[in-house]
């Protein structure tokens, strides 16, 4: 570049830059004039060219700034008008969203023949993954919603009291919460000691726990344990956000696909070991035991599952 | 004491909007953003050149203002004069500035 452009030169092209093509000429003819008349002015009273020039683009501020006041653009990514229900669809999105594909993930690696520990870390990279992309696409629909002055006149939003929910009884929830972790992490406390410290010598000579070992070692429960870990992050998201119509639904899916198999391995024999019932003396042990599992499990899920559809339905009643 | 930055807040928020009604009362004559900036700001109304010129933009948008470009001077420039909906809003705003002055008044004769 053999000729420098002078800074007034550099401050009008950056500021035209973000603006529309057709209000570029208008903008830059007057915002010239006004300049010039400003330097004017100062050489006046006195002052030299540059300093004149620098004081009157400095006053003017960042041409970004100047460029979205003249075109009426926000310099927000979304404004107090979509915030909360920016924050409600996102909210709504990772708390059913996340713990569901978690779950898929785990299953889909699991059945494909990874080690547990390798569809954990598959299902948990998933389940970033995904709230991540949730995070993201959400930001941008509502970024652009609150861009496009159609959309935004469309949108009648109006509050009226009788969408308050009802006041939750927070300690009661959190007390349901805590008993749910803590019953889950008893049983799993219960069947590992069995399984380990309460084996005991089978017919061929081997420690053999009430699980029956092809279960057991192929790793099975541990996908109980995904669904543990999804259903309590469900119901922890759920416990903050208050259920929704979509949390029950996500919870619905959630503990059905956790019930179906669980009760079909219960069912058709795969999951205790008629060995281990018959060396410690109870043959019918296994079939007795194996229709405790399927009457706890169904007990326990459709509760689960009702007991969100319930909370989501009292929420809605009063709006 | 009441700290400086809330302070510049609560006469900002005051002060806001009465912009306008300077703009669309001065410029019943016409004039240019320049000369109009001086203007306001030897008549005691603060405003920024970076605030002023786009209003004038969107005041025009509104149909408050309207344009013409002067080029008898030896540097051609955009002046700016109110229309009739301009001086109808001029006269409205005017109202509701009394009325309130008025308000602040009848509070003091109370207390």
């Amino acid at each position: 570049m053999t000729v420098t452009s002078s800074p007034t030169d550099r401050y009008v092209a950056a500021t035209l830059r973000s603006l529309p093509i057709r209000q570029r000429q208008d903008i830059e003819a007057e915002l010239r004039a006004l300049i010039a008349d400003a330097i004017d002015d100062r050489r006046e009273a006195g002052l030299d060219a540059d300093s004149a020039e620098r004081q009157v683009l400095t006053e003017l501020g960042a041409p970004a700034r100047l460029a979205a006041s003249y075109s009426d653009r926000s310099l927000h990514l979304i404004g107090p008008e979509f915030y909360l229900d920016y924050l409600r669809v996102l909210t709504l999105l990772l708390s059913t969203l996340v713990p569901l594909w978690f779950v898929m993930v785990a299953l889909v690696a699991f059945t494909d023949g990874s080690p547990a520990y390798l569809a954990f870390g598959s299902a948990l990279y998933g389940a970033l993954e995904t709230a991540m992309s949730i995070a993201f696409f959400t930001t941008l629909v509502f970024a652009i919603i609150e861009r496009v002055s159609a959309v935004r006149t469309k949108r009648k939003a109006t509050w009226d009291p009788s969408s308050l929910p009802e006041v939750p009884d927070k300690q009661g929830r959190f007390k349901e919460l805590i008993g749910g972790v803590i019953f889950l992490a008893v049983i799993v406390i219960a069947v590992v000691l069995t399984q380990t410290v309460g084996a005991v010598e089978g017919p061929g000579g081997d420690r053999i726990g009430p699980v029956a070992s092809g279960v057991w070692e192929s790793g099975v429960l541990y996908i109980a344990l995904f669904f543990a870990i999804a259903s309590v992050s469900l119901h922890g998201l759920a416990y903050y956000t208050g259920w929704s119509t979509g949390n029950a639904i996500a919870n619905t899916v959630l503990v059905t696909l956790f019930a179906v198999p669980a009760i079909w391995f219960a069912a058709t024999g795969r999951l205790l070991s008629d060995d281990y019932f018959r060396t410690v003396g109870w043959p019918e042990g296994a079939t007795v035991v194996a229709v405790v599992v399927i009457v706890v499990v169904v007990l326990l899920t459709t509760s689960d599952a009702i007991g969100g559809i319930v909370r989501a339905s009292k929420k809605r009643r009063t709006r | 004491m009441l700290n400086e930055e809330a302070l510049a807040t609560h006469r900002q928020e005051l002060r806001r909007g009465t912009i306008v009604l300077a703009c669309l009362l001065l410029l019943s004559r016409p004039n240019y953003g320049y000369a109009l900036l001086d203007a306001l700001e030897k008549s005691g109304f603060e405003v920024d050149a970076n605030t002023l010129y786009p209003l004038l933009r969107r005041l025009e948008k509104q149909g408050l203002l309207t344009s013409e470009w002067n080029t008898d001077d030896s540097r051609p420039r955009k002046f700016y004069v109110t229309s009739k909906d301009g001086a109808t809003l001029a006269d409205t705003l005017k109202r509701d500035w009394q009325d309130l002055d008025s308000a602040f008044l009848s509070l003091k004769d109370d207390s």
